[in-house]
């Protein structure tokens, strides 16, 4: 796939824009300017000796359908590839349907209107219908139908935040086959994908991202769990879309995703489920609410309940990133750029997390939390005290959400921060807490994730400098918690394979090292929409980091992945993970 | 476009195949193509400034639409398979057939003759119409001759990437 386009949107914004042409046509016309009248033209080819009621809707109806086929072009081709805006875009765009009407459409016109069957051509033919009122009348109608498009034809993907949309997910069908029932391998080694799921919100709060609608996974369901069983993953990374089941204090639509949980309970893969994954609902407003962690704990008691065979959960997906990206980087859901922000929004994305858990535990003594975040490095470019400084501070900052949930104690400026926020309080409760014994720390991992402090003090990316195992063991030496490599792709999708079998090796290394290690993700199962820009912008832009692509064609790190899971998993160390064994007892 | 396409991973990978679904997609879609040119006795004026037999044009049409089809296929790649989108990939080639072959080079080697009324309408339709049913049947031909992805699987082994040691 190309692009997600918006289809219905694509075609009436080229229907409109054929209307727009024809309406400022008829106003010249009317006030006597000569002009070149395409409706007629197409009109009279089915009625060549009819009337203006029989020739005008024939010709309109063939002018809209036109334009709603170049303005699909223009969603699945141009739309997003200029930053300028939208109405812009749209102009520069017509100038392509403007040059072949000209040199090709317009004089093959004039020829479907002779009354012979054979033409012998010559310029001055081809020339004779492009006096300057046809050209200038297709340069203008060409100009107001790109202006028109380009309007109309935005935010392909995602909805109004305020406005969700009431998704139906298809129907469950009967299973002709299964490939692996869910429990067979239970106590074996995790070879994990998931279901890309974000859903911050952009623009201010308006407008909502929706991975798993725009990945078409509402449809599609049943597909991919029966590809995720074909390629031999036991473990799914599954985040139910929160803003659309949590609709308001105490009333949840579990209706969503009811059949594909119950498809997971029957045949799996066994589920991880993430309940909050970038985002909150609406009515909760954005991470620097601390009402979040009480109504997220409600949450997940109300999930537990409801799927109480659910054992695996990742509360809270990526704190840290979350934070980041939300309070400091100015780019998701509340969109503010500072510290004291990022520290609100820590500390209430662990309290979410650790009321969660505590949450879940209630219905579901036994179950296991995976801590996923994303492993961060960053490296100062030169012996500068300043730049060191920028470096430590950020080193230390990625840490911060995850020292929260497993009461570790964080450095001395990060405390000090901690005190200047006011939130002293809510950090000795953290330290004092216990945290429960079957948890996880997953360390996702991304060639983005290493990064070099600048000597004007900006971040660049790095590529892998040190590798998962450099960079996970640091988390490891911090924690010493059980591990799983939670996340990874490769945006280029022809270096994926290569990708895949490096982290694998790592993860290798790591566990022989004797770091307790039990699972392994290439995340996800399909493509992903929007990524090269964080999600910022509602492109509909394809990025091909999945096992599938969006027609849920395999990708070679799919088939890749298939092979690295039939290698291993019936070798010893792997059908038995006496890690996960001893967690799961 | 080809380029733009393979950039972002659109390379049909070790268990598609393009060029054969599409060459067999290409044919399909010539049923209708024909129907149209018939109906709007394009045929014959084809024929005609060809200076060909009615017969002899469709069965040369047969082979231009299978490697027009296999041309689309591998110019597409994995785009190709798209159900929601590929009619409209292939009304875009059949355009853009239509404005090179019929508009340009069939004048170009015909001494300047070209269809004109209902026969050059005729071989727009038809034209356009071979593309959406290329792009159409493209992925439900191509569906089932996707290699399987076990057997695809073994060749991407752990020196997938990987450059041999010379020394």
């Amino acid at each position: 796939m190309l692009r997600v386009v918006a289809l219905r949107k694509a075609i009436l914004a080229g229907a409109a824009g054929a209307l727009a042409w024809e309406a400022a046509i008829r106003i010249l016309g009317s006030v006597g300017v000569p002009v070149f009248d395409l409706v007629r033209q197409l009109g009279t080819l089915l009625f060549p000796r009819g009337t203006a009621v029989e020739w005008w809707p024939a010709g309109m109806v063939a002018h809209a359908s036109v334009g709603a086929a170049w303005a699909l072009f223009y969603a699945y081709f141009f739309w997003a590839r200029l930053r300028w805006p939208p109405a812009l875009q749209g102009l520069a765009f017509a100038i392509l349907p403007a040059l072949l009407a000209v040199l090709i459409v317009v004089p093959q016109l004039q020829l479907m209107h002779l009354h012979q069957e054979v033409v012998q051509l010559h310029l001055r033919l081809f020339a004779a219908g492009l006096d300057p009122s046809t050209l200038g009348s297709l340069l203008l109608g060409h100009a107001v139908f790109g202006l028109t498009v380009g309007t109309i034809y935005t935010h392909p993907v995602g909805y109004r935040a305020d406005r969700p949309p009431r998704p139906q997910c298809a129907p469950r069908r009967s299973r002709k086959r299964s490939n692996g029932e869910r429990g067979r391998a239970e106590g074996a080694f995790m070879f994990a994908t998931g279901i890309e799921c974000s859903y911050p919100t952009i623009e201010q709060g308006r407008w909502r991202r929706d991975e798993m609608a725009t990945t078409r996974h509402y449809e599609l369901w049943q597909r991919d769990f029966e590809l995720a069983r074909e390629i031999g993953v036991t473990y799914l990374r599954y985040g139910p879309p929160l803003p659309l089941i949590y609709a308001a204090p105490g009333r949840f639509d579990w209706g969503l995703i009811d059949e594909a949980m119950a498809e997971l309970d029957a045949h799996g893969p066994e589920p991880i489920v993430d309940l909050c994954h970038f985002g909150v609902p609406s009515w909760l407003g954005d991470f620097q609410n601390a009402e979040v962690a009480r109504a997220l704990g409600e949450y997940a008691a109300a999930f537990a309940e409801r799927y109480p065979w659910v054992r695996f959960y990742a509360p809270v997906n990526e704190m840290y990133v979350c934070a980041r990206m939300s309070a400091l980087d100015g780019i998701w859901n509340e969109q503010l750029r500072d510290d004291g922000a990022f520290i609100s929004a820590a500390f209430n994305l662990a309290s979410a997390s650790v009321g969660m858990t505590d949450a879940i535990l209630g219905v579901r003594p036994d179950a296991v939390f995976v801590n996923s975040e994303s492993s961060e490095f960053y490296q100062p470019c030169c012996p500068d005290p300043e730049i060191e400084a920028l470096a430590e501070m950020e080193n230390e900052r990625r840490f911060l959400p995850l020292d929260l949930v497993y009461a570790h104690e964080v450095s001395e400026t990060m405390l000090k921060s901690i005190h200047a926020e006011g939130r002293a309080e809510d950090y000795r409760r953290f330290m004092a807490r216990e945290v429960p014994r079957r948890t996880i720390l997953g360390v996702d991992y991304y060639e983005w994730n290493e990064k070099l402090i600048d000597q004007q003090g900006q971040k660049r990316a790095l590529g892998e400098l040190f590798g998962w195992y450099v960079i996970a063991n640091q988390y490891w030496q911090r924690y010493q918690r059980t591990m799983m490599h939670t996340e990874t792709n490769r945006i280029d999708a022809s270096e994926a394979p290569a990708w895949l079998w490096r982290q694998w090796h790592n993860v290798q290394l790591l566990r022989r090292a004797g770091v307790p290690l039990v699972g392994f993700t290439w995340y996800s199962l399909t493509d992903q929409i929007d990524w090269g820009t964080a999600l910022m912008d509602a492109r509909g832009a394809v990025d091909p980091v999945g096992l599938f692509d969006l027609n849920r064609d395999a990708r070679a790190v799919g088939l890749a992945y298939m092979h690295l899971i039939d290698m291993h998993r019936d070798e010893p160390e792997y059908r038995q993970c006496e890690a996960l064994k001893r967690m799961l007892v | 476009m080809g380029l733009f396409l393979s950039a972002h991973g659109y390379d049909p990978g070790p268990t598609q195949r393009p060029l054969l679904a599409g060459a067999i997609a290409g044919v399909l879609a010539t049923i209708p193509a024909v129907a149209i040119l018939y109906g709007f006795g394009s045929l014959k004026v084809e024929g005609q400034i060809l200076g060909l037999p009615q017969l002899v044009t469709v069965a040369a049409g047969w082979v231009v639409m299978a490697a027009a089809g296999a041309a689309y296929g591998r110019l597409f790649g994995r785009a190709a398979n798209d159900r929601r989108g590929g009619w409209l990939f292939g009304m875009v080639s059949g355009f853009a057939l239509w404005a090179a072959g019929a508009v340009m080079i069939l004048p170009l080697v015909s001494g300047g003759k070209a269809p004109a009324g209902h026969a050059s309408i005729g071989v727009f339709l038809s034209l356009i119409a071979w593309g959406a049913a290329l792009g159409a049947a493209f992925p439900v031909v191509h569906r089932p001759l996707h290699e399987r992805l076990e057997t695809a699987a073994r060749r991407l082994g752990p020196s997938t990437g990987t450059s041999r040691v010379r020394r």
